[in-house]
């Protein structure tokens, strides 16, 4: 794997809470990463350490090879989670200071600008100031300032929150194209199904440290639970009794039945309609929200 | 390193967003009206002091009250700007706003002195009189005479009967030791002092009136130290704008916070400039009333020099500089403008510390102590400025001052760029000492 940005064994207290506690990420070059994780579990702070805002108490961060400083770090786009922009400035101007300071001259800073609000159907308010829009609109604007030099790595920190379905589409399709014109892409979020459409590879943070982490198609692979979906009269007690049944919940009216090691699943189907009236059963496949929750509630329970 | 075209776009956008706004424009017409208002009204105000009064004067004695009469006729003409010798013309054209007026109703002591001077106070109180002079036949030995009224700090008439009574005693006192009254007025004349100023190069400017030189300097001055303030407090603004809207996060990715602070200093002190420009020009073309009454003060063409506007710029980028380094620190190491409201009125008492020390190096502006005063460099725009409005020090002063104002301004840059450096990305917490030594290391 190429990596493009690699954090290893970071650290970060606040007040002697760990906020970060020894997290390493590999990123690897053209992908879309997604840095998954409950509220507080550090994803903020680990973009903060990133983009140097904060600094790390112990732990390198490198990208490309070399370890970020305010050099590096102008190659990297960067959207924060708390949305910033000078509020009494007109949209077009501001995308052109922000062009201009990410080292674009002004023609290219004003073209760039012009078309961006063309694509995120800003155009008529391009004379408007910031203030006078609305906040998805900001986002949008913010997002076009974040990116418009074009740099090999945007870190966008809950690029979705609070845009309505047209406009997170829109965001969509821009992570996309970057994804295609060869730029990686690092963003966080917590709502998963977002990250199943677009991401490569996940990360999974929790209290400060990875809980899990890899290209997400193998990661559900490897930790879904061989499962099936039974519907069944039969009471959990019977399903147990049932050889080749490792452990069985309730789902919705039915039930979750996780199959033993060496148990495949067409054999477990044939051996509970043999024992207990089953009206319907079928190979249950965990969605990334499933996993999450359940390496989660794993994580805290390790703690207890 | 500093990456100047970075800075240059800081500077643009700081100073295009200022300059098209409607506040700048709107103070930019509104400063010389007030300051106008300033210098215009105390004298208005001061012209509107005259009046009319009607004075009771007690005394039995013929040939004081006649010397009296004598006397309050010359001052009150006097007073009104005409000669002496034009008394009676001037009576003819009758007072002019502003003139004292006094009207002399002559009583003679009757044999119940207490319960004439109750009368006479009555009419004082009803105002039908603004006061009562009693001269008792011994006010020639003794020189003690009263003035009863309900006013008694009424400053010009007060000074008019003073003296009136002084001149028509000291009459009789010479009169009465066998001086021909003829001779009085001219033994009696009064030596006046005439102020002559010089400058470094013994020019003499004969008409500068200290009292006018004063306001001059005083105005200049402050001037000089109110804006110096008003930019200073837009950094700080502007840094608590940029925290506060986390616009900084997104703009530290690429802009080193050295380059944003001096770009914001810059950017704002060249609004200033402009507004000073803008002043200077409308004042030359337009002939500004306010700025022409100062120019056309008496002596303060003199004083009005192009090489003092030269050195009023020079001290307003370099004290504003310091000023302005000072502010973004305290901005960039606060969240709110409420919390930063505390610290920065400390500030500013530190920085009107110079304003306490104008009076006595105004008046004293070559003596030791004001030397080293205006040359400290955080007294130095508003003191060293002060002493070459009232006297041009000598050059290897001027030198040694410039020398320790930029020293001092390097100085105090670094140590705001370094708080600005850790504070303008700190939110909520204070930064713990291992964080600041953290960033310093790592700048």
């Amino acid at each position: 794997m190429d990596t493009h940005l690699e954090v290893r064994d970071v650290s970060k207290s606040f007040d002697h809470v760990k906020a970060v506690d020894g997290l390493s990420l590999a990123v690897a070059r053209g992908a879309v990463f997604g840095l998954l994780g409950p509220n507080g579990a550090g994803k903020t702070t680990t973009i903060r350490m990133i983009m140097r805002i904060t600094l790390p108490d112990s732990g390198t961060i490198r990208l490309g090879g070399v370890t970020i400083d305010d050099d590096v770090r102008e190659r990297i786009g960067y959207l924060p989670e708390e949305r910033g922009l000078y509020r009494k400035m007109k949209v077009i101007d501001q995308l052109v200071f922000l062009g201009e300071v990410r080292g674009l001259p002004r023609p290219e800073a004003r073209r760039r600008s012009v078309a961006w609000l063309q694509r995120l159907d800003l155009a008529g308010k391009a004379n408007a100031k910031v203030e006078e829009l609305s906040k998805g609109m900001q986002q949008k604007v913010q997002f076009a300032g974040a990116v418009i030099h074009e740099p090999e790595l945007v870190i966008l920190d809950e690029p979705f929150a609070g845009l309505d379905p047209i406009a997170t589409r829109l965001f969509k399709d821009e992570i996309a194209a970057m994804r295609a014109r060869g730029a990686t892409v690092v963003f966080s979020t917590h709502v998963l199904p977002q990250a199943e459409e677009l991401c490569d590879d996940i990360c999974l943070i929790n209290r400060g440290h990875v809980v899990l982490q890899g290209r997400l198609d193998e990661i559900r692979v490897r930790h879904s639970r061989r499962c099936l979906r039974v519907v069944t009269r039969a009471g959990e007690a019977e399903l147990r009794g049932v050889p080749g049944v490792a452990a069985v919940r309730a789902l919705n009216g039915a039930w979750a039945v996780d199959m033993a090691d060496g148990v495949e699943g067409p054999a477990l189907i044939r051996e509970l309609a043999a024992r207990v009236p089953v009206e319907a059963a079928e190979p249950l496949v965990e969605s990334l929200e499933d996993i999450f929750l359940r390496n989660v509630e794993a994580d805290h329970a390790a703690v207890a | 390193m500093l990456r100047w075209r970075k800075v240059a776009t800081i500077i643009r956008r700081e100073y295009l967003i200022r300059v098209r706004t409607k506040a700048f424009w709107i103070s930019t017409v509104l400063v010389p009206v007030m300051m106008l208002a300033f210098t215009v009204l105390p004298t208005l105000m001061m012209s509107r002091t005259g009046g009319s009064y009607t004075v009771a004067v007690v005394t039995g004695n013929d040939a004081l009250y006649a010397a009296f009469e004598r006397a309050i006729g010359e001052r009150t003409a006097v007073e009104a700007g005409r000669g002496a010798g034009d008394a009676a013309k001037g009576e003819a054209a009758g007072p002019r706003a502003g003139d004292v007026v006094v009207r002399l109703h002559r009583v003679a002591p009757a044999p119940d002195a207490a319960a004439q001077r109750l009368m006479l106070k009555r009419q004082v109180v009803a105002k039908e009189l603004a006061g009562i002079l009693v001269l008792p036949e011994t006010v020639i030995a003794d020189g003690k005479a009263d003035y009863v009224a309900t006013n008694v700090s009424a400053v010009r008439l007060m000074g008019i009967l003073e003296r009136s009574v002084d001149a028509a005693v000291v009459y009789l006192r010479l009169t009465s030791a066998g001086v021909p009254a003829e001779k009085v007025e001219a033994l009696t004349a009064r030596a006046d002092m005439r102020p002559v100023k010089i400058g470094q190069d013994l020019t003499e400017s004969k008409e500068a009136a200290f009292e006018k030189s004063f306001v001059l300097s005083y105005i200049l001055t402050l001037a000089l130290y109110m804006t110096m303030m008003f930019y200073g407090y837009y950094v700080m603004r502007g840094v608590l704008e940029e925290k506060s809207s986390r616009i900084v996060e997104v703009i530290v990715a690429n802009v080193r916070p050295m380059e944003l602070m001096l770009g914001k200093i810059f950017g704002v002190g060249a609004v200033g400039l402009t507004q000073y420009a803008i002043w200077v020009l409308a004042a030359m073309n337009l002939a500004v009333p306010g700025m022409m009454g100062l120019a056309s003060m008496e002596g303060s063409s003199a004083l009005l020099s192009p090489l003092l506007l030269v050195f009023f710029v020079v001290f307003f980028v370099l004290g504003y500089f310091q000023f302005a380094s000072f502010y973004a620190a305290i901005g960039a190491a606060f969240n709110t403008e409420e919390e930063a409201q505390q610290m920065q009125t400390v500030a500013s008492m530190v920085m009107a510390l110079p304003l306490v020390m104008m009076f006595p190096v105004m008046s004293n502006p070559d003596s030791t102590l004001s030397v080293v005063l205006s040359l400290v460099p955080l007294f130095a725009p508003v003191l060293f400025f002060m002493r070459m409005t009232v006297q041009m020090p000598p050059t290897w002063q001027i030198v040694l001052c410039l020398v320790l104002l930029v020293g001092s301004i390097f100085a105090i840059a670094r140590l705001a760029a370094a708080v600005y450096r850790v504070g303008i990305l700190m939110y909520g917490k204070r930064p713990t000492l291992r964080e600041i030594v953290g960033w310093i290391r790592s700048s």
